[in-house]
Parts: C-alpha cells; structure tokens; sequence
C-alpha cells in the first residue's frame, strides 16, 4: 500500500512541476504573438505537425494558447488562494484560540457566508466589479475565505485545548506568543493540506467563471475561455475542447493526488 | 485434566511500513478448566496480540499466525487449532466457546444499538433462539451481573449507561453463550478503583460458578495478586517467567521479573515508616541505600487554601442560558508546608484535577482563596498573576500532549526562562544543560523532538520545564498515571529526590492509592468536590474514618497473593454527579478532628 | 425538543444575514438602475423622476429597509430583462432546478456508498486502489466537461437524450425527467466521486473501533458486520456530508443549466447577473443562499432523528 502511496504522490508530483514548468517558463519560450497569431487556412484543424494540438476556430494554435493559458490559469488560482488564506487565517486563529463571544460573532458570520455556493459569490463579487482577471482573483479569494477560516478555527481550537498550550500559559507565555510559537506550527500541517486542495478548485472555479463569461476576458487566455469558445464547434472540432479540460484535469488530479499524499504524511505526526 | 487451551511456540508478525514487525515470538503456555492465567507485561510486551490470537483476531489487525499452533479444546471434546481454523468455524467459536471483553467500555457496544439487540444478537445466531426466547435470556443474563432494572435497560442506548454497567454489559454478551473460555484484556484498566474492585469480583464470582477458565491480561501486578493462579509474565513479544501466583511474587527468578516486582507500589508497605520513601529499584543502588531522614517538624508553610470552590456552568435552553452547575470544587480547605507532599487522590469526577488547576488560576475559582508564599493569589491582577506564575508550576498527565511537537526540547525547557527574562545567551544555555542533568536525561536529548522519545523521558523533560524558573511549588496532576509501572517508579523517584535537594512541595493529584502512600506526607481524600477526609498519611491510611475513604481503601487490590479479599458484589454505590441547580446553596464543609491534624467531613 | 427550537432561531438571524450580505455585495454594482430600464438615451428628467419612484436616491439603510420590507410581505418587484413579476419567474424556475438536484443527489448516493463501503472493507487492497483512483479522476474534472461529454456522447452520437431545453413538468413529465436526466448524470458523477472519497474515509473510521472488534469477538458473521453494525453509523456522517454538498450543487447548476439551456434557477441567476438585472440578482441570490441553509438546517434535523445519542442525550 505503501507504494501505492508512493506513486501516486510521484505522479502528483510530477504533473505538478510539469505545469508549473510550463506556466513560468512557457509564455517566455514561446514566439511572441504565437497565441493570437491566426492561420486561415488552417482554422478548426485536427492535430498536425505544424499544429500538434490543433488550431480553433480562428486559427489560432492551441497549443501555444494553451500554454499562456496555464499560466493565466494558475496565476489567478494562486493569488485567490493566498488571498483566501491572508484573510482566512487570522480569522480562524483569533476564532478559535480564543473562543467565547469573539469565535461566536465571527463564526456567525462565516457561517453566513457559507450559505452562499462558492461560486455563486465568486460570480455575483466577478458581475458586481466587472469581469477582468483582477476581478476574478478578489472574486475567488472572497469566496474561497470562509471555507478556510472555518477549517482553520476548528484546528486553532483543539491545539488551543492540548496541555502543552495549558503548560506553556501556566510557564507566563503571553497570548501573542503562545499563537505565534505553539498554535501556528501545530495549524500549519492543516492549513498547507488544505491550500492544496483550494488551488485544485480555484483552477475548476476559474474555468468555470471563465466558462460563464464572468472571468478572464479575450483577448487574455484561459482554460475557461478555451472551453466557452470550443462549445459552438464540438461536433466538427472537438479537440478545441478536449485541449483545455485535459489541461484541467491534469493540474486538479495532480493537486488533489498530492493533497492527498501530503495530508496522510502530515496529519497523523500531528495527532 | 485436560488442559483446555495449550499454546505451543505461537508467532505473530505484522507488516508495517518500515517492514515486519515482531509481535510474539515462541510463547508458549496451557491454561486448565477452571483456573486463571494471568499474562503480565508492560506497553509493547505483547500481552494484548497473543489474546488476539487466541480468537484469531490479529488478521483484522493486519497481523498473521506465522508459526504455532493454538490449540482449544471445544465443547464437543474434539481439538481445534484455532491458528489453523477456516473463518467459519473460528465465527462459530467466537462468542460461542470462547468469550472476550476487552478493555473499553466506553467504545465497546454499538451506539446506534439498543442493549436488547447486541445481547440478542449473538445468543440467536449461535443458538438459535427466537427473538422473544433471546430477550428472555438477555433478562437473565442482565441479572447474572447484577444490573438493576434490566428490563429497563435493554431498551436503552449505550451512552445511557455508566463505564462500570456498560463493561457489565459486555461481560453478560461474552457470557451469554456460557463459553468455557474467557478472555478479559486489561477488563478494568479504564474503570474507577471501586468499579474495578466490583468487576473483578463479578469475574471471579462467574468463573466459580461455570466451571469457566480465564485468560486474564493486566499490567497491573495488584490485580495479577487478586485474581490469578498461575501467571505468565511477557516483555517484548517473548515469555519471560511462567509459574503460580505465589512462586511470581514470592521467589521470582528473572531479572525482570524481580524488577518489575519492585517497582510496584504495594498497599501496605509504608504502614509505620514516618516519611515518604522512594522504591528499591534494581539497579538504582542510591534508592536502595537512602532512608529518607525524618525532617524536623515545623517548617513554615507555602500554600494556604481557604474555602476554595469552583464551579462551571451548564449551558441549555433556548438561549443558551446558564441552567445548572457543576460544584468541581466545593468549599476545599488545606495546607501545605515547604518540603513537603500533599496527595489529593479521588476517583473521576471528584474535582481533584479542578482543584489543582483553580490553585494555580488556570481555571477561574469561584470565591475562597489562595495564599502562596504569604501572597493572596486571588487578588492578583494579570500582569501580577503572570509574574507569580514563576513560583507555581504544573507537570501534566499526558507526556506527549504536554510537549509541543513541533519545538526542539531545549526551547520549550528554555522557554519559561525566557518568558521571565531570567537569563539569556550562553547562560541560558547553561542553565538548561543542568535542568536535563537535574533530570538524568543526557545531554544530547536536548536537540531532539518530543517524538523521539519515550514516555518517562518525555515526562522528565516536562519536569526540567517545571524546575526551569525555580518554583516552590509543583502541581503533579497525574503525573505518573499515564507510564508503564518500571518507568513510573523511577520517576516517582526523581521527584522525591528533587523535593529532598531542592526543597521543593508537590500537589499530588492522583487515584492510585499505593502510589501515593508511597510519596505523600499528607493525604486528602476526595468526593464529590469536597475533601472527606484530611491528615498524616499515617492516620489516613491506618485508621481511615470516613465511609468513602474506608469503602475506597477495601477497593484497592494488594500485591500480595496472600492477602486477597473480594468484596461483595455491588457494595458500592455509583458515584453521583456533582451538577446541581442554579441557586443552589450547599452547606459549608464542617469537619471533625479524630485525632491531631487528622480532620473528617461530617455527614 | 429546546435543539430545535434553539436551530430555528438561529435559522431566522441568519436568513437576516444573508439578506445584509446579499445588499451589501449587490449595491457595488455599478451602472444606474434607472438607465436600464429606461434606455440610456432617455431624458435626464424622466430618468431622475423614475430614480425617485424606484428610492435610488434614499439613504443606503433606507433603501435596505424597504427592500426586507417588500420580501416579507411578498411584493418582490419585477424583473429588469424579463418584464414580468420576479415571484412568479422564481416560482417555476425553482421547481426546475429541484429536479435536477434530487436527481443528482439520488445518483451520486445510490451509487457512492456502496462504492464507498467496499472500498474501506478491501482496504489497501486492488479493490481500494481502484475505486480511490476513479474517484480521484472524478473529482478532477470540472463539472461542465462532464456535461460536455455527456452531450457528445448521449445526446449528439446516441441520440438517447435531448441536448438542451427544459419542458414543463405540468405538461409534460416524462419530458421533463428526459431533458433533466443529463445535466443531472453529469452533475451526479462528479457528487459520487466525492462521496465515494467521504463513505470510504468515513467506513474505516468506524471499523478501527472498538465495538467492531466486539462484534467480531462474538462470533457474528463478517457480513453481519459490515453491513449492519458498520453502515448504521456511517449512515449519519454520510448523510450530513452529502447535505452539505447541496451548496455546492446550487452553484454548478449555474454553469450545468447554462450549458444544457435548461431553464432552471442556475440559469435564471446567470442571466440576471450577465444582464445587470439588480432586482433579479438580489433576489435570486437570496433565494439560492436561503434555500441552502434551510437544507442543512433540515439534514441536521434529520440527523437528531437517526442518531440516539443526539435524541435522547
């Protein structure tokens, strides 16, 4: 079982430093212009030589659109995903440490905004402010917090009810540090464990707000756009979708395989 | 007569993930109709795995019979190797001839479930009763282990039921079969001293009477005193010495054995010594030869509490709104004089855990107060509290959930220094390399991480941490409760040595009464939130007046085989809960003077 | 019987919440309500007339007072692109939507926990590794590529199914079950995916505790086991888990209607928002946020009824 473990973390691995791979260094090799360049004669081509994924319906080649797209893609995913944790954490560790009054207004209201479907919020905050890539990624991150804070809060409680936050407090450790050295590092294991997870549906978040429309705008690539701009041309073309949501699917599996290797190496120590 | 289990050379190995493990390797016993084996050992000896076995249960665990035969003599008279068993027949087995409890009550009956339908259950498929014929028996066997009400009880849920009825509860599903065989791993490790006593007597009681013989697994050598004829003592996966009760515990011929005979606490031992002295381990020859002097009386006194009473809130209702109280501790008075040990020792629930933490305000008392070193506690605002807090030190039950696993052992003893800004730079560093030595942990520990070491190490560093800025007092809350008996006997001896060189006085909290025969200069027994009864260790333990403290004391096996007495059946009442409503006035405690400093909690 | 009651009121504070949050995020839109629905090239005068009826030029407060106001007793306004009373285009929409999320929901558990109850029984074993590796695959794909393939594969090359549309239950529901079975089988995967991961995870649980090794002690037959002591208490966390999947469920069916052009709620919010339909917006997103909550304040009530330790504790 344990090699199960293994391969099926190498592999999260290995597709993980594949895109990352391609989203820093790729728009960079690539020709300039190369993705929005339009070959007419060539438009909704099958893969070729001179087009290894194919071209979309203006001719565009995918391949080099799907690597801008990655790039676009994971960059929002990130910066939602550090957004949801910078406003995220100090919420459930101030939560949870503290409990009482403070942890029950603040859940109150986390668990307010729990009601509303993630991407509901992320479409209506995307409408609200007009759709641009900024945009999305305060969108994402918005919507994104609760979630965490939630999660964070209830780990911040139970390290905050653990003896050795007891003993640190009974040898004068003031409240400040006792977070800082004690609850933090014994949270942090969670918190990694579930950013992981967060990227994995911020990339799917993305695609779809990107999909309705409310995300990345042309002329700007994104996995989401490829896919809304394949929907006309599937039965004649369907590699113009295939191209994009293998791209996906690649990048969530390889999240959600790591995450899950990650999670099994990290939590039982912590326990 | 025949032998009805004889295990012969039996080897069970697990595969994990640093390769296969070692459970038990060449044991070898037989146990006869109608006698108690007793299998001793401590954590990791492989006490549990060979009872596991015997029910071919190990493979559940992701271990495997690799050699050994098993073998059991069914009802029929025909033999059965149970290591070499189909699964079919081991089901008709299983609760059929042979029995098992094991040692959660708590967790052991299924939640979801109505009593009636996990009695029932197996008495249907193994006998092939109808469900009224099933219930009529599940009647019987509720009486059989004196349940009160079982008609009641079999329509009620697991989580309904105390710890001590549950496990009664799961010893009538063991028994309902009437099996020849009973197999009980640690039965009463979870239980209450009194509970433990009544169960061990409904065991004994049950064997009598069938004819049954049991497979007892302890690592208590009380127990082991009480219930066995013959004992088989284990350390790491192998046996180490089989003999009778009377041969393990009166002529011993392995080293091990000898040793683990000495570090047991035995009730009684310290009847007529003056003071608290540490164990007579092999090998720690400085144990052996000190006596410890008696002090010269009077020396002044550092911790006064007055009418001490705390209480928590239950919350319920609509709003959420305070309905009732828990009384943790109610109207506790005592002193405690530098140098010198006063054990609070109680079962679950009599506050004496609340009362350790109100002393030092890490829980908010209610009203009473607290002088330490001539300074009233209570009145101290947080600034003030957090700088007294120097003089006060607690040491935890859990050794590992007191150490943060994330920082390196060095930092968290460093680290009440540094709060204090007490010392710094390379005299920091100084000074933490005495406090491990002080500890009798090399120096090279200082490095590691809590996991890297085991549980007496780990509660050795939760003690440097504790001596770290000098305290005059030290809370031990079960410090010793959570280790092996060989590891807690060194312990208990460090902590005497620390109080004789350092002058140190402990608040030690505890429910084990031969241990705190063993360390304490004064005793207070606890119930329900108040001290029943106060005074010299001598006095409490030779001339015990209250009905608690007596019923308490009858409870407590000795580790002696020749001393056993079983008490009755249900000769104790289940312990009530101290919640009562709001607005609830108690009456003060008032209390006797039986003899010099020996008070009593009139009724 | 105070559980309840203690749920309920805290059920009427957050549907309050929700309503604050819902104005708070929808008042940043920019743009002018008047313009939209009067044309931008309409006479300033008229346009400051109709801003005045409409209480555009009120206090913030004031106009979110006016708005819980008309919630309460019923007077919801009119749509800005449909024209017609919101109430009514929610009412149908919502029962459209209901169907495809019931349906989602029965496929995802029908075929989850069975999945997921062997593949904690066969743990560590081929059974578990493959089970665990679709279910992995399943999550990772996005909703829509799924519907995407649903479409190829069941709607355009075998024609068993219609591609896009929604037929009104009244008139038809046959029709409707056809045009509403896609969009929920793709929407019903991915759920199963999940749940599989979450039955799994939460069967090992339970068979690591003590009162397992009891039953098996007592010589009950390894199926007996499983399938009866087990899965009674994996019951309750599945079915709080699968509740709180709804929330979920209520933000794909935005992107999942759009795609298959079934008329639901999902695509009733995604127009408002792509048409800056203030009044649709608000309300639709109210409506979505209260209906979630009422779901799980429901699957909790549930769960008081299914466990006994919560019942009679």
């Amino acid at each position: 079982m344990k090699r199960f473990k293994t391969t099926k973390g190498l592999i999260g691995i290995v597709l993980l430093l594949l895109i990352a791979l391609v989203a820093i260094v790729g728009p960079m090799v690539i020709p300039p212009d190369a993705a929005t360049a339009m070959d007419m004669l060539a438009r909704r081509a099958p893969p070729s030589l001179a087009h290894p994924f194919g071209t979309d319906q203006l001719g565009r080649d995918l391949m080099y659109r799907v690597i801008l797209g990655t790039r676009t893609s994971m960059e929002i995913a990130v910066s939602a995903v550090l957004m949801s944790i910078v406003l995220g954490l100090p919420l459930g560790l101030i939560s949870g440490y503290f409990g009482g009054f403070i942890d029950n207004v603040l859940m109150r209201l986390v668990d307010t905004l729990l009601a509303f479907p993630a991407l509901l919020l992320a479409l209506t905050i995307s409408a609200v402010l007009g759709p641009n890539i900024q945009n999305t990624i305060i969108a994402i991150g918005v919507a994104f917090t609760p979630y965490l804070a939630r999660i964070i809060r209830g780990e911040a409680l139970r390290v905050a009810q653990m003896p050795y936050v007891e003993a640190a407090r009974s040898s004068g450790t003031t409240d400040g540090m006792i977070m800082l050295r004690h609850v933090l590092p014994n949270i942090l294991p969670a918190v990694i464990v579930q950013g992981t997870i967060s990227l994995a549906f911020a990339i799917l978040a993305e695609a779809g707000l990107s999909f309705l429309g409310l995300g990345t705008q042309p002329p700007a690539a994104s996995w989401g756009l490829m896919i809304q701009a394949s929907r006309d041309q599937l039965d004649i073309a369907p590699w113009t979708a295939l191209v994009p949501g293998l791209a996906v699917a690649l990048t969530v599996l390889g999240l959600n395989m790591f995450g899950d290797v990650l999670r099994d190496i990290l939590d039982p120590r912590a326990k | 007569m025949k032998d009805i289990v004889s295990v012969d050379h039996l080897r069970v190995e697990f595969a994990t993930d640093g390769g296969t493990v070692v459970g038990v390797e060449d044991v070898s016993f037989t146990i006869a109709p109608g006698e108690t084996l007793c299998v001793v050992g401590e954590s990791g000896s492989g006490k549990s795995v060979t009872s596991l076995a015997l029910m071919r249960l190990v493979e559940f665990g992701g271990g495997t019979i690799t050699k050994g035969a098993l073998n059991f003599v069914r009802s029929d008279g025909s033999i059965l190797d149970v290591a070499a068993a189909s699964p079919q027949v081991m089901s008709r087995v299983r609760g059929n001839e042979i029995g098992m409890i094991f040692q959660e009550p708590m967790t052991a009956l299924n939640p979801v479930f109505t009593i009636e339908r996990q009695l029932t259950d197996g008495l249907m498929l193994h006998e092939g009763l109808s469900q009224s014929a099933a219930t009529a028996r599940a009647v019987e066997l509720l009486k059989s282990v004196r349940i009160p009400e079982p008609e009641r009880r079999l329509k009620q849920y697991p989580h309904e039921l105390s710890g001590g009825m549950r496990q009664r509860v799961v010893i009538a599903m063991a028994m309902a079969c009437e099996p020849k065989l009973l197999i009980a791993d640690e039965p009463t490790t979870a239980l209450d001293v009194t509970i433990q006593a009544e169960i061990l007597a409904l065991i004994n009681r049950l064997k009598r009477e069938k004819g049954m013989a049991v497979l007892f697994i302890t690592h208590d050598m009380a127990v082991v005193a009480q219930m066995a004829d013959r004992v088989v003592v284990m350390y790491r996966g192998r046996i180490v010495e089989t003999g009778t009760v009377e041969q393990i515990f009166e002529n011993p011929q392995e080293d091990y054995t000898k040793a683990l005979l000495a570090a047991v606490p035995k009730l009684g031992d310290m009847k007529g010594k003056p003071a608290p002295e540490r164990m007579r381990l092999i090998g720690d020859e400085a144990a052996r030869a000190a006596v410890t002097a008696a002090k010269p009386r009077k020396p002044q006194v550092l911790l006064e509490v007055k009418n001490l009473t705390t209480r928590f809130p239950v919350k319920g209702g609509i709003l959420r709104r305070t309905v009732a109280q828990v009384h943790a501790v109610e109207d506790v008075s005592f002193t405690l004089k530098v140098g010198e040990t006063l054990a609070l020792v109680g079962e679950s629930g009599c506050g004496k855990s609340s009362c350790g933490r109100s002393i030092l305000r890490l829980i908010e008392p209610t009203s009473g107060e607290v002088w330490i070193g001539g300074r009233d506690i209570g009145a101290l605002n947080r600034h003030d509290l957090r700088r007294a807090r120097a003089g006060m030190q607690m040491v935890f039950q859990d050794p590992f959930a007191s150490l943060n696993p994330y920082r390196r052992l060095k930092d968290q003893v460093a680290e009440p220094i540094q709060n204090f800004g007490l010392a710094s730079g390379a005299e920091l560093k100084n000074r933490v390399l005495q406090l491990f030595d002080r500890v009798h942990l090399p120096r090279a520990f200082m490095n590691r991480f809590p996991h890297e070491l085991s549980g007496g190490q780990r509660q050795r560093v939760a003690i440097a941490r504790a001596l770290a800025v000098n305290p005059k007092l030290i809370v031990a809350d079960e410090a010793v409760s959570a280790l092996d008996v060989s590891v807690q006997a060194q312990v208990l001896n460090l902590m005497m040595e620390l109080q004789e060189d350092l002058g140190l006085s402990y608040l030690f909290i505890s429910h084990d009464m031969a241990v705190v025969e063993r360390v304490a200069h004064h005793v207070g027994v606890m119930y329900l939130g108040r001290i029943v009864e106060i005074g010299p260790r001598a006095a409490v333990f030779d001339n015990p007046t209250h009905p608690y403290t007596q019923s308490l004391l009858s409870a407590v096996p000795i580790a002696d085989p020749r001393q056993r007495r079983f008490v009755d059946d249900l000769k104790f009442k289940p312990i009530s809960s101290p919640i009562f409503p709001l607005g609830h006035q108690p009456a003060p405690s008032i209390y006797t003077e039986v003899a010099p400093g020996h008070h009593v909690l009139q009724a | 019987m105070t559980y309840v009651l203690n749920r309920l009121l805290s059920v009427i504070l957050t549907l309050f919440l929700i309503t604050l949050v819902t104005f708070a995020v929808t008042n940043i839109l920019p743009g002018d309500v008047a313009m939209m629905i009067m044309g931008t090239q309409s006479n300033p005068e008229a346009l400051e007339g109709l801003r005045q009826s409409l209480g555009l030029n009120d206090p913030l407060l004031v106009q979110y007072a006016h708005w819980v106001g008309g919630m309460v007793t019923g007077d919801w306004g009119n749509s800005l692109i449909f024209k017609k009373p919101i109430i009514e285009l929610l009412g149908q929409k919502a029962v459209a939507s209901s169907i495809i999320v019931v349906m989602s929901m029965v496929i995802a558990l029908v075929l989850a926990v069975p999945l997921g109850v062997w593949a904690a029984v066969h743990r560590d074993k081929w059974q578990d590794n493959v089970s665990s590796s679709s279910a992995l695959m399943g999550v990772s794909l996005p909703d829509f590529f799924w519907g995407i393939v649903m479409i190829l594969v069941f709607a355009r090359w075998l024609g068993w199914f219609p591609s896009s549309g929604f037929v009104d239950p009244s008139v038809n529901f046959w029709g409707t079950l056809q045009h509403a079975f896609l969009p929920s089988l793709a929407l019903g995967l991915g759920l199963m995916a999940h749940l599989t991961r979450m039955t799994r995870s939460t069967m090992t649980g339970i068979l690591s505790q003590e009162f397992i090794r009891v039953a098996r002690a007592k010589g009950l037959a390894e199926r007996t086991v499983i399938w009866r002591y087990a899965l009674a208490n994996a019951i309750g966390p599945v079915i709080t888990i699968a509740g709180l999947q709804i929330g979920y469920l209520f933000g794909s069916i935005i992107v999942m209607e759009s795609l298959f052009g079934y008329t639901g709620m999902g695509w009733l919010t995604y127009q408002a928002l792509l048409n800056r339909d203030l009044p649709l917006i608000q309300y639709t997103v109210v409506v979505i946020a209260a209906v979630v909550m009422l779901t799980n304040l429901a699957v909790d009530l549930l769960y008081v009824v299914i466990d006994p330790r919560i019942r009679l504790g």
